[in-house]
């Protein structure tokens, strides 16, 4: 475990080096996240002057329901970036055959290697949402709420990393799994809004099956209506460990099934 | 023109190759834009329930449902890759490769995609058309489809690509100076996504804004065409439209021309 911090903390700090390196595009990058969810924010304004509720929330409730389900997606992209370059080209060009080599998990080598600072984008409006929208979305603040959210949003955040695994581990037997990825993760739309406005199989796809639901809607529910912390909190907790298990399962299963590309 | 023809035509060729190639890729695109689609659609549907009206803006929610599709559809059709192509061979070099051909820089990439587009025509957006009017036939119980509509959306289409075209060359000129291009190309969509309307219809904005992106060269990208295809423009104002995608798709090569003559020399390639 130790050791494991230790090549961590190397890692990562040779990633802070080459951001050091080109500055300019670490910028480009946070910039570019940090518009595309303005303007995602202008959206809702913009639907929010025709209408006063939403499926029974207002403007601020909705923007809390947005902002909290960008922080786990954003702690998920800032950690676990590298798993799209597996699914996209690291297994197809042969180039997974480093992790394999070496003394480390490589599991733990592929996540570790990328610290995506793009992420800032998300995290600064997920953070920004919620102190904006906390006066007036008629929270249930207490030190429970409170607690139990900030406790379930890393596994919020392990619901994201799991899925990008199970889809990126495809690599191993069809090289190139990256519009997979793209396609699972591209769901990740259905988190912004209160799951209530989709139809029943919509709903319970999101829910059970790219449980997507648990990082925005029901992750942000507990302390939206101070009730049922088992169905939400729990449900976030419960869902991401049994999604982390398979996702390993799956991963280990494709790590025997790899066979070098390339040269 | 024969002889025109015969010099890109393999160009055309190669572009339907790899989107048969990455086909898995390319249907990975749709499906993540049909899921974008539908989350869309219950947003929506959920404001025209929250409104209590059937109607919101001027659009009923069929219209929506036909806005919605179709503008991503659209988008889809006249998406650009060239700002990635262009910037990816200005750092490795390759550019050289494409410099030393006796042919136009911007044709040969502009048939390689005229090739993918032709595909995307016939497996994207004519199943897609089908289908929006299957569902408009069994909402309002009549056939809405207007073949001359269609024709027009079209032509509106084809001035929208060119356009995209040009403003994606332009973009991919930035790569000149910074590298981190996946960046600078989610900045790229979420922009063209916002000002085209194809995120929200311009039609929803607050109408200073609304006059003034309407005549922007991005309104021009899907948002022109899809409104012509609704037949939400009538008779003069249709052609007023693409009259001014016209005149954009000008000024845009102009634009891309003066810029690609400034970069081209500042190229340097090292090894390649």
């Amino acid at each position: 475990m130790r050791r494991s911090w230790k090549i961590y903390r190397l890692l990562a700090a040779q990633n802070l080096k080459r951001l050091m390196e080109y500055r300019a595009d670490f910028l480009t990058g946070a910039v570019s996240f940090l518009i595309d969810q303005a303007i995602g924010i202008a959206f809702i304004f913009i639907i929010f002057t025709q209408i006063p509720q939403l499926a029974g929330f207002t403007f601020p409730q909705i923007l809390f329901i947005y902002g909290l389900s960008q922080i786990p997606k954003g702690l998920d992209h800032l950690l676990a970036d590298n798993l799209w370059c597996v699914g996209y080209f690291i297994v197809r060009k042969g180039d997974f055959d480093k992790y394999l080599i070496r003394p480390i998990n490589p599991l733990f080598h592929v996540i570790a290697e990328t610290f995506q600072v793009d992420a800032i984008g998300e995290l600064i409006v997920g953070i920004g949402l919620l102190i904006y929208a906390c006066p007036s979305a008629e929270l249930h603040i207490n030190v429970w709420t409170v607690l139990l959210t900030v406790i379930a949003v890393p596994f919020a955040a392990l619901i994201y990393t799991s899925l990008k695994i199970i889809t990126a581990s495809f690599a191993f037997w069809m090289k190139s799994s990256g519009f997979i990825i793209q396609m699972v993760y591209g769901m990740n739309e259905f988190s912004k809004y209160p799951t209530t406005i989709y139809s029943l199989p919509v709903r319970i796809f999101v829910t059970y099956i790219i449980p997507f639901a648990f990082t925005g809607y029901y992750l942000s529910l507990y302390i939206l209506t101070g009730t049922d912390p088992l169905w939400s909190i729990g449900g976030v907790i419960l869902i991401s460990t049994v999604l982390f298990v398979i996702s390993l399962l799956i991963w280990n299963k494709g790590l025997s099934a790899y066979e070098s590309a390339g040269a | 023109m024969n002889k025109m023809i015969k010099r890109y035509l393999p160009f055309a060729k190669a572009g339907i190759q790899s989107l048969i190639i990455y086909r898995l890729n390319f249907m990975g695109f749709v499906i993540g834009g049909l899921i974008y689609c539908f989350v869309m659609f219950y947003l929506w549907k959920a404001v025209f329930e929250s409104n209590g009206g059937q109607m919101f803006m001027g659009f009923s929610m069929t219209d929506m449902v036909i806005y919605l599709f179709l503008s991503n559809t659209t988008s889809q059709l006249i998406f650009s890759s060239v700002s990635n192509d262009i910037g990816e061979e200005i750092r490795d070099g390759n550019i050289s490769m494409r410099l030393i051909k006796p042919v136009n820089t911007d044709l040969s990439y502009m048939f390689t995609e005229l090739g993918t587009i032709l595909m995307k025509l016939v497996v994207l957006v004519l199943p897609m058309i089908l289908g929006l009017e299957i569902y408009r036939f069994c909402v309002t119980g009549t056939v809405m489809f207007n073949i001359l509509n269609f024709l027009l959306y079209l032509s509106s289409a084809v001035f929208a690509y060119i356009i995209s075209f040009r403003v994606n060359l332009c973009f991919g000129f930035i790569a000149f100076y910074v590298k981190n291009l996946w960046g600078i190309g989610i900045l790229k969509n979420s922009i063209v996504n916002f000002l085209s309307g194809s995120l929200i219809p311009l039609a929803f904005m607050p109408d200073g804004l609304r006059l003034c992106l309407e005549y922007m060269p991005f309104a021009s990208m899907s948002y022109t065409p899809v409104m012509i295809y609704m037949g939400k423009y009538a008779g003069y104002e249709i052609l007023f439209r693409i009259g001014l995608q016209a005149l954009w798709a000008v000024l845009l090569y102009g634009l891309s021309k003066l810029i690609w003559m400034g970069a081209i020399k500042k190229l340097c390639v090292q090894g390649g």
